[in-house]
């Protein structure tokens, strides 16, 4: 008997199957008992296990109709449920948001709906088949297609090498030419322009996030999940990729991005909005039907207030004076490029900007982490262009840094140690070289309770945090000092809502009590509600100092973007 | 692994109590005493009888018990020169230089007092002895301040340094003691000048009294690393020197110090064996043996997990089996090496095992169908 003569028996739909015959080794006889419990015998059976199913085709299945869904979908993680009996529906041309807090079981869906994670319960099915992924393999060969938060691209690497990477068509031989038109075709089809010979680390985020999106599509993917897409984006490449999102769904693609905050992009693109809260869907609606406010509400739990006003505190004296500050960054290149600007008491000044663009070399000169190349640095009257960083802890400086688990906490330390970061140099806190543990416990408590830190109490370890409630103990363990100038990188990057405003009301709270604040961040509206002089950093320098009242959004975005003050007006 | 409808897992562990730690240890001791029992079998020797000879010669022989603490004094002050810069997560590996580094500026000392002259001082002997005992951590300090300074001032790799700095000092200890060298012994025997019977420290029931030292900072260290704004500043510094910046904590000084601290006890493990154990008190030809042997101080550091408490009874261990070892290849007549393959399987395991310091097995019902 010919080798092909072979039937196709997918796994899920056997109830049981028994060898009759095994030999020879090519022809093997089963008795099949499929799933409406019908026998046959059946020769050759090829079992396939690692894909049951074959792909759907979205051509196949009618715009506006389910293509994907998540039936009662449950895992569970040592003490928490992270989903709770999901349902989730996603239907062909659609772009259908999910949005929900840090810890709400985002991650956790998105992870199990690219295979990353089995379910403890509950049941996927495509196009109305059911699927089991072992792995993230098995969700890709079924057409869906993820791009990370985080970019996993090889910067050394052409855009073509990089999108072909792992595709089973590239094999041994690379037949660049080939994947080069094939991958001309779906840019064409979606409107992409993309120089598919530059290197990847000449791109910019934007381009960069492209370049996945394409991977996804070249590999076949018709359902597509985007984790957090606008993230890293200016708001000029935001407004790109919302144009090319708004192309691909036109294009007959199931669009999935999952969204912390920022929702009025969420209300601008998106067809249909899950809102997920600790682990559960707690609606599921037309966006046509949502406001910013409900969906707010859904997520949180409660009303929250988005606009802060702007509250003028009386100006006191002249805290921070910078003076023409340059410093070069890690690769020995200038990246901070004489700056100068002053602070004072009661005043927040926001430098608006895409992180890489002097930002982390400004704050590091500032905080002592970092050698200035030149100029000077005066706080309060006195020279620290050259004092070290524990000398201007000492003097009054509080520095809340971007990256909350490698540098603003010790991940394998309790939560106590972690607050005694900013404490054991305190003469108050120590005594003949002796800790006063006593104490810095009691100030944890008071600053679990006061920041409202969920833990079950001060002695777990810090990597045990949620992302938001990490950086409530940082920020409260820095404000705990009252600083004179408070320094925060991207304090709200990567929060959710609630945690988002509890942490800017608490930058507003620093500023009434006399502190100068020194807010760097990439989202516009944050530094544009909160700041009382607005500095778009580009490549470096600022491109002017505008009153906080007179930064309007078109501005401070063309000028983050490289374009100055001057040439603005003129 | 499934057996029935049970299901063997691997899982993380979310913590780990020190009592947890201590039966894991323990088990993998157990395990690796049972794997080289097969070595006594193809021997044709019963592995119980040796085991119980080991152990009662190493542990229970008034003679022997003398020797074994001398050794486990050693390898303690040593694992203390590797725990100190591992508790600011940097390693070690030069407690032999520093040893004989601590042992040369000993033997300094007496040279500059004209004790090899004279064969006596006229100071009184406590003050020799105690300016013997600072001129050994100050040597041992030194060779481990080298390799603090490098790392703290440009990064270099601490490993590579200690290491290369063991060579340098073994053979400068060798042109020290050789013929003709300025410590030579007179007999030119290929070993230094002896210690005179003056200044040979007291015993207590045959022990040196740098037990109480080892024990004593078995204490301080724990204390210090744990309580103490320095310890803070170290483990701070160890579990993530970005973040110890941020706070304000010197990367420069954290290594050095904690380089000077190590190489000035392993330093003082110098001075234990070549000044006060009976029967030694001299750089013995056999000093490299010695260099070799402190190396057991790294893996007590590593089997104790840098607790200087939990130290004690590894280091009581080692100590014991790296004598009771040598009594089963004479005694037995089991051929060369014996004890050395003995103590290389019991790290292997107890290293191995520190697996399930991360990790347990758990049984759990599977449900649904396979």
């Amino acid at each position: 008997m010919p080798a092909c003569r072979s039937t196709s028996v997918y796994y899920n739909h056997i109830r049981s199957l028994e060898v009759i015959d095994i030999t020879p080794i090519e022809y093997r006889l089963f008795r099949v008992t499929d799933k409406d419990s019908q026998t046959g015998i059946q020769d050759n059976v090829l079992l396939t296990e690692e894909c049951p199913v074959q792909k759907v085709l979205i051509q196949d299945i009618k715009r506006g109709e389910t293509i994907l869904e998540a039936r009662g979908i449950t895992k569970r993680f040592p003490g928490v449920v992270a989903n709770d009996q999901i349902d989730f529906k996603i239907r062909v041309g659609e772009i259908h948001a999910v949005l929900g807090e840090n810890g709400a079981g985002k991650t956790t869906l998105m992870k199990i709906l690219f295979g990353q994670y089995q379910p403890d319960e509950g049941e996927i099915f495509i196009g109305g088949e059911e699927v089991r992924f072992k792995s993230p393999l098995d969700a890709i060969d079924l057409g869906i297609g993820m791009v990370h938060q985080h970019r996993k691209l090889i910067p050394a690497h052409s855009v073509i090498e990089n999108i072909i990477l792992g595709h089973p068509h590239a094999g041994t031989i690379l037949n660049l030419k080939r994947a080069e038109k094939e991958v001309l075709e779906i840019c064409e089809k979606y409107g992409f322009s993309l120089d598919l010979n530059a290197k990847v680390w000449q791109l910019s985020e934007g381009e960069k996030q492209l370049v996945e999106i394409i991977k996804a599509l070249y590999r076949g993917a018709e359902i597509l999940i985007l984790d957090e897409p606008s993230s890293a984006l200016t708001p000029m490449e935001t407004e790109k990729l919302l144009t090319s999102i708004k192309a691909m769904s036109r294009g007959d693609l199931a669009i999935v991005p999952f969204i912390t905050h920022k929702l009025p992009i969420v209300l601008r693109i998106s067809d249909r909005v899950t809102v997920l809260r600790k682990g559960k869907v707690v609606c599921c609606i037309d966006t046509s039907e949502a406001t910013e406010q409900s969906l707010a509400k859904e997520m949180v739990g409660r009303e929250v207030i988005f606009r802060i006003e702007r509250t003028k505190v009386e100006k006191g004296e002249t805290i921070l004076q910078v003076d023409d500050l340059s410093a070069v960054s890690d690769k020995g290149v200038v990246a901070l490029n004489g700056v100068s600007f002053s602070i004072s008491e009661g005043e927040i000044f926001g430098v608006a900007g895409i992180s890489g663009n002097g930002q982390r070399e400004l704050v590091e000169a500032l905080a002592g982490l970092r050698k200035p190349e030149g100029g000077s640095v005066w706080l309060d009257g006195e020279d620290i262009t050259f004092a070290d960083s524990l000398k201007r802890w000492q003097l009054g400086i509080g520095y809340v840094p971007a990256d909350r688990i490698a540098m603003g906490s010790i991940a394998d330390f309790s939560l106590v140690e972690n607050v005694t970061m900013n404490y054991y140099f305190d003469h108050e806190y120590y005594r003949r070289g002796v800790l006063d543990t006593k104490k810095i416990r009691e100030l944890t408590n008071d600053i679990i309770a006061e920041y409202d830190v969920v833990t079950p109490n001060a002695d777990i370890v810090a990597k045990c945090l949620s992302g938001g409630n990490l950086q409530k103990l940082i920020l409260a363990r820095v404000l705990s000092r009252k600083p004179r100038l408070l320094i925060v990188d991207l304090p709200t990057q990567g929060l959710d809502v609630g945690a988002t405003e509890f942490v800017r009301n608490k930058l507003i709270d620093a500023k009434k009590e006399g502190a100068c604040v020194l807010l760097i961040s990439e989202d516009l509206d944050e530094v544009l509600s909160l700041s009382d002089w607005v500095a778009p950093i580009y490549e470096g320098e600022f491109m002017g100092i505008l009153p906080g009242e007179d930064a309007k959004r078109e501005l401070v975005g063309a000028m983050m973007a490289g374009i100055h003050l001057d040439e603005e007006s003129a | 692994m499934r057996i029935g409808s049970r299901e063997l897992k691997l899982e993380r562990r979310e913590s780990l109590s020190g009592w947890q730690a201590t039966g894991i240890s323990i088990l993998a001791i157990l395990v690796a005493l049972a794997i080289f029992s097969i070595i006594f079998i193809l021997a044709g020797i019963n592995p119980l009888t040796a085991y119980a000879e080991i152990f009662s010669y190493a542990f229970a022989n008034p003679f022997v018990l003398p020797l074994t603490m001398n050794r486990f004094i050693f390898i303690l002050l040593c694992t203390y020169a590797f725990i100190i810069p591992f508790a600011a997560g940097l390693w070690n590996i030069g407690m032999a230089g520093q040893l004989y580094a601590g042992s040369l500026t000993v033997y300094a000392v007496l040279l500059a007092l004209g004790v090899k002259e004279f064969q006596s001082t006229q100071l009184p002997t406590t003050l020799v002895i105690l300016m013997m005992l600072i001129a050994a951590m100050l040597g041992g300090a030194f060779i481990g301040g080298i390799a603090g300074f490098l790392k703290g001032k440009y990064n270099v790799n601490e490993i590579v340094v200690t290491m290369m700095l063991n060579f340098m000092t073994f053979w400068v200890v060798s042109d020290f003691i050789k013929e003709g060298g300025i410590f030579m012994n007179p007999g030119g025997r290929g070993e230094s000048f002896e210690l005179p019977p003056s200044l040979q420290p007291p015993l207590i029931m045959g022990v040196p009294f740098t037990i109480f030292i080892a024990i004593g900072v078995a204490l301080l260290l724990y204390f210090v690393l744990r309580r103490t704004k320095i310890g803070y500043e170290i483990r701070a510094y160890g579990e993530n020197p970005t973040a110890a910046a941020y706070a304000g904590i010197s990367n420069f000084s954290i290594p050095l110090l904690v380089f000077i601290m190590g190489g000035a006890l392993a330093g003082l493990a110098g001075y234990h064996y070549f000044a006060a154990v009976p029967g030694v008190y001299k750089i013995a030809r056999t000093y490299g043996y010695f260099g070799d042997l402190a190396f057991y101080g790294i893996i007590c550091g590593l089997i104790s997990r840098g607790n200087p408490l939990a130290a004690i009874p590894v280091a009581f261990l080692f100590g014991g089996l790296s004598i009771g070892g040598r009594l089963v290849q004479g005694k037995l007549g089991m051929s060369f090496g014996v004890d050395y393959a003995l103590l290389g399987v019991l790290m292997i395991t107890l290293v191995a095992f520190q697996f399930f310091y991360r990790y347990k097995f758990i049984w759990e019902n599977s449900q649904g169908e396979p």
